[in-house]
Order: C-alpha cells, then structure tokens, then sequence
C-alpha cells in the first residue's frame, strides 16, 4: 500500500519530491482497513482457491488418500475417477438435457421478453408505467407460492416429467426478471436513433428489430448469460416436475449420484470427480466471460 | 457499471417531454400500435403461470386438499395448524435467522470488505475470486459445504493443527443449522460485496479527498460519506436478500438431505417445510403447504415496504 502523509494531498504535491500519486483514488485508510481488512479479503480468497484446488486433488485421489493427504498431489494420479464417475452417474443423457432446455429456455426468455421491455421503455402509452411495475411485482413472489397450482396444471396439460413442460415452466418465470432487466436497459439507450430511423421511414417494427435490437445486444447477451446460470444449476422446479431417470437434468444427476455414492460406503474420489465434470464447465465459461456475469448479475442494483 | 444515464438529466427530461407532448404525432401513434403485440406474449405467459398461480395457492390455503380429489373448505383451519406445529415453529426461527443472522453477518462482512477492496491491488481479480461461488450450482456449493465438515474432513484438522483436539460434530443435527448458516453468509458475502463495491466505485473520489482534509477517521469515513452516497443501493441489497433469503432451499435440501430423503425437520426453514408438506408426507397436505407459502409472500410483502420506506427517507442526491 502506498504510504503517503497526512497533510498534503496528492494531486497538489509539486513535483520531483518524490510523492508520485498512485492510481486513481486516493489509497488512504486506516491501519485496520489496509492490514485487518486486508487480510480478511485475501482469507476469503484464499479460502476459495483452496476449495477448488483441494476438489480438483480429491477427484484424482483414493478415499484413504483424501482424508490421509488431503493437500498431497495424488500418488497415483487416478483418471479412472472420472470413467467410473461417468458411467455410476446418469451425467451423459443428463447434460444433453439440461442442455436442451437451459438453451431453450435462454432463447425462448429473450424472444418473449425483449420486445415486451422494449415498447414499455420506449412507447408512450398510458399504461406503460403500471405494467412495469407489475412485472416487477413477480420478482418478489417465491416460487413455493407457484408450485402447486402450476403442478396441477401441468399435470392436466401431460406436461409433468416432460422436458418441453419444464422448459415452459423456466421460460415462464424467467419472463418478470428479464422484462425488468431489459426495461431498465432499453431506457438507458439513447433516443435519437429512433428519431432517426422514424425520419428515414423505417416502420416502427423495423427500427425495434434492425436499429434497437442490434444496440441493445450487450444488456441481452448478459440477459441470456444470467438466464443460463440461473437454470443450468436450478433444483427446486426440476426436483419437482421431472421424475423419470430418463429426463433428469444435471442437478439431478448430481443429487441422485450422491445419494448412490453414500450407499456404496462412499468413494469419495469417483464422488468429486462426478462434481467436477459438473463445475469444469461453468469454471471455463466463468474465466471466459467472468467480468460479463458478474456485472451482469449485480448491474440491476446499482443503477 | 454504473455509467448509465442518469435519470433526470436536462437533455432526456426534455426529450421525454418532446414525446409526450407529440404523442398524437402519427409517428408516436404508430409506434403506439406495437404496444400490445408486443407486451401481449410475455404478459399473457406472466399472468398465467405467475399471477393466476399466485391467486390459486392464496384459495388452496384457505382448503384441505391432497393435490387431486375435492377440495373442502377449511377457512383458517391451515393457518391455524401452522401455529400449533412445532416443525413449523422452528421453521419459521430458522427463516428468520437466515434474514436477519445470517443477513447482518453479510453484510456487515460485505461493508468491511468493500471498504478493504477499495484500497486493494488486484481488486477486480479478488472480486472474480470472492463472487465465483455463487455462479456455481447450490447443490455443489453444499456437497463442498458438507465435506469440509466431516469428521476427519478439512476444517478438523485445520483446527487439530491448532490445537483443539474435541471438535463439535458438525453434521450432527445440533450443529447442522449452523454449519449451514456459515456456508450462506460464505457464499453471499461474496454477491453483496460486488454490488456493494460497484456503488462505492460511483462515489467521487474527491468526496474522499475533502473528508481527508478535515481529517476524519476511517470509522466517519464510513459513516458520513461512504454509507450515506451508498444508501439507495444498500437499500436495494436489503430488498435483494429478502426476496432470496426467504426461499432459500436446495442449500439446506442438499446439504443434509443427501439420503435420498428431506434432512432433519431441525434445520428446516420455511421452504423445505412448504415442500415437505406437499411433496413429501404420505397423504400430501397442499394446504398447509400453501399457507406457509402465503406466510412467506406476506414476510416479503412487509420487508420490501418497510425497507423501501427507509431507504426512501434517509437517501441522499448526489
């Protein structure tokens, strides 16, 4: 940390007295802030990277090994974990189905949602407002509040262990969350392209589709990124409306996987090599387009 | 991040205004046309799958009803059973201590940090780092969660090398809740200090540099600059995790459950018990079920109006 005195402030320092200014904001804070904090911050961190690293070990181990060494590299690295972690799972049908309607979903969400939290951002209309607000009001309803009507419904309509029936369900209630996302989105953009568009004679349908949709395609490739993560790991709606083994998602898969390890007097190791083949990818998307998501998902807040 | 355009500025205010007072333009009326086939689709799905829902599980409480077969009127006879449950009382505590135990741990874990992560090198590979667990799915978080506490697992023999040699069970039924509660404020910290972080980042820096010149201490910093040009955004933290703290349940599912079967009725919260009612017990029990669920959007309902009324007060333009 930078050490700087107490009455002179940075930026009227003359220069050549050797007090460059570091970065942008002023650095200052109290010794419990920079040292206490500090390491508070970096335990966290810490903490983290010892998690995964310590998954990533456990999943090449033996059971004996991962309680005896747990911070040792494996004696004998054991890829077989993950054959054997492949084959006692149902990861195989289950990725391609959660696949299936986590992509669905995503899509399904947008095409529904951005044109509906276009027009209430950018057409005056007498009850744009009042709807606004009425999605909003989904964002605090819990989904306890929905289940049994819904799980009587789609058991009227043949939709309950179905995957088309749970991709409606998702789609459904990603609706409130992304019309509020992108209202706030598409209300940000600037008006005078419009303007402009109606001056050249676009149609209003077209200057929604060819001159707002294309600007507007960084808030809805975050929409789509947070709708994915939110459903590639959902359980409470897939633990619900899905039953047969042939149709579990991921979550699932991962549920049943560890129930079947604890029967079998638990091999830890076949365990977390199951665990990472789940996480590995959301890791390699994470590190990918980390700053995206996390923006995204925090963005709403702060605006 | 918070780049956006400020929302009163002159020029839109003028615009809007422009648009307004032209919207019986031809323009504006055409562009009036693609209101409703355009809002109609997600409005339609909105409404069937949330709203009507909603409305149908406040009529299911008011029943006895085991999912299939008549329905018969019970009035307040559901709500009334809940009061006289004990599995529903220790589930209502432990939603309560999930909002407001592990909720203060949060955030005030998540001011500290901030405040920390403002002077910090390496800030925005820290924040990666701090925030990846809540992109990873619940069930995994809590399969970890679990593991670290096991008999001869991680954390005991961190603190066999530190000297205590009779560690509590963690994932006896005693303990599990808090075992539990730790693992949501590890995971949390992590999301409220990145919204945090990003509405301190808004604050400007010359604030700061006045602050410095009268001298202040790090404690009025936080005080009387940083909580107050942050307010409205821990307001919006607040009103965040009570919507999500309320319905938290495949952590808890996951973590104590993992025989196949829901976990002891110790660590329940209000969730897993509207769960437990339906799906779970012999004849299933929707109307209790429901109820609970309704307690839970009242719970909702009063935090997000008492917390947006104080937020509302107290907040400051800048």
């Amino acid at each position: 940390m930078s050490v700087t005195t107490r009455t002179v402030p940075g930026r009227v320092r003359p220069a050549g007295t050797g007090g460059r200014r570091r970065g942008r904001r002023s650095r200052r804070g109290g010794w419990i802030e920079r040292f206490g904090g500090g390491g508070l911050v970096w335990a966290l961190a810490l903490f983290n990277i010892a998690v995964a690293v310590w998954m990533l070990l456990a999943s090449l181990k033996s059971t004996r090994e991962i309680f005896a060494r747990p911070w040792a590299l494996p004696a004998h690295w054991l890829w077989s974990n993950y054959t054997s972690a492949w084959e006692a799972s149902n990861f195989g049908p289950a990725f391609l189905n959660t696949l299936f309607v986590v992509a669905g979903t995503a899509l399904s969400t947008i095409a529904l949602s951005a044109p509906a939290a276009y027009v209430l951002s950018r057409v005056t209309h007498r009850l744009s407002g009042a709807l606004t607000v009425f999605f909003a009001v989904g964002l605090g309803i819990p989904a306890q509040a929905i289940t049994l009507p819904l799980f009587v419904l789609m058991n009227q309509l043949g939709l309950v262990d179905s995957l088309p029936g749970l991709w409606l369900l998702y789609t459904a209630t990603s609706v409130p969350f992304t019309v509020f996302f992108l209202t706030g989105f598409f209300g940000s953009l600037p008006g005078a392209l419009e303007e402009a568009a109606a001056l050249d004679g676009a149609s209003p349908w077209r200057t929604f589709w060819q001159i707002m949709m294309p600007v507007a395609r960084s808030g809805i490739v975050t929409a789509l990124i947070l709708n994915i993560i939110q459903h590639w790991g959902e359980t409470l709606f897939a633990l619900i409306f899905l039953q047969s083994e042939q149709n579990q998602t991921l979550s699932l898969a991962l549920l049943g996987f560890l129930q079947r390890m604890q029967y079998n007097d638990g091999d830890w190791g076949v365990l977390f090599a199951g665990v990472c083949t789940v996480v590995l990818p959301v890791l390699v998307c994470y590190v990918w387009l980390g700053r995206r998501i996390i923006e995204g998902m925090t963005l709403g807040s702060v605006k | 991040m918070a780049s956006t355009v400020v929302p009163g500025s002159p020029a839109r205010t003028a615009r809007r205004s422009v648009l307004v007072a032209g919207s019986s333009s031809p323009l504006a009326r055409r562009r009036g046309r693609l209101f409703w086939p355009l809002v109609a689709p997600a409005l339609v799905l909105y409404l069937v799958f949330y709203i009507a829902p909603t409305a149908a599980t406040a009529w299911i409480s008011l029943n006895k009803w085991a999912g299939a077969g008549p329905m018969q009127f019970a009035g307040w006879g559901n709500y009334r059973r809940l009061l006289l449950d004990p599995t529903f009382h220790s589930s209502f505590v432990n939603t309560l201590w999930i909002l407001f135990g592990v909720g203060g741990a949060t955030f005030l874990l998540s001011f500290l940090l901030t405040m920390v992560l403002r002077h910090l090198a390496g800030r925005k590979a820290l924040r990666s780092i701090i925030f990846f667990p809540n992109v990873v799915s619940g069930v995994v978080i809590s399969i970890l969660w679990g593991f670290l506490f096991q008999t001869d697992g991680l954390v005991n023999s961190l603190l066999g090398a530190l000297g205590v040699d009779n560690p509590p069970a963690w994932l006896a039924e005693d303990h599990l809740f808090l075992v539990i509660m730790a693992g949501l404020v590890w995971v949390q910290t992590g999301f409220y200090t990145t919204i945090l972080m990003a509405a301190v980042d808004r604050i400007p820096p010359d604030l700061y540099e006045d602050a410095e010149l009268v001298g202040v201490n790090a404690w009025q910093r936080f005080r009387y600059v940083t909580l107050p040009l942050m307010w409205d955004v821990v307001g919006v933290c607040a009103v965040l995790w009570s919507i999500s703290s309320i319905k938290i349940f495949e952590f808890i599912y996951a973590l104590a459950g993992a025989a196949g079967q829901l976990p002891s009725t110790k660590v329940w919260n209000m969730a897993v018990y509207a769960y437990g009612e339906a799906f779970s017990s012999g004849v299933p029990r929707y109307g209790t079920s429901a109820a609970t669920a309704m307690v839970m959007l009242a719970m909702v309902a009063v935090l997000v109006v008492l917390i947006r009324r104080v937020v509302r007060r107290d907040s400051v333009e800048y």
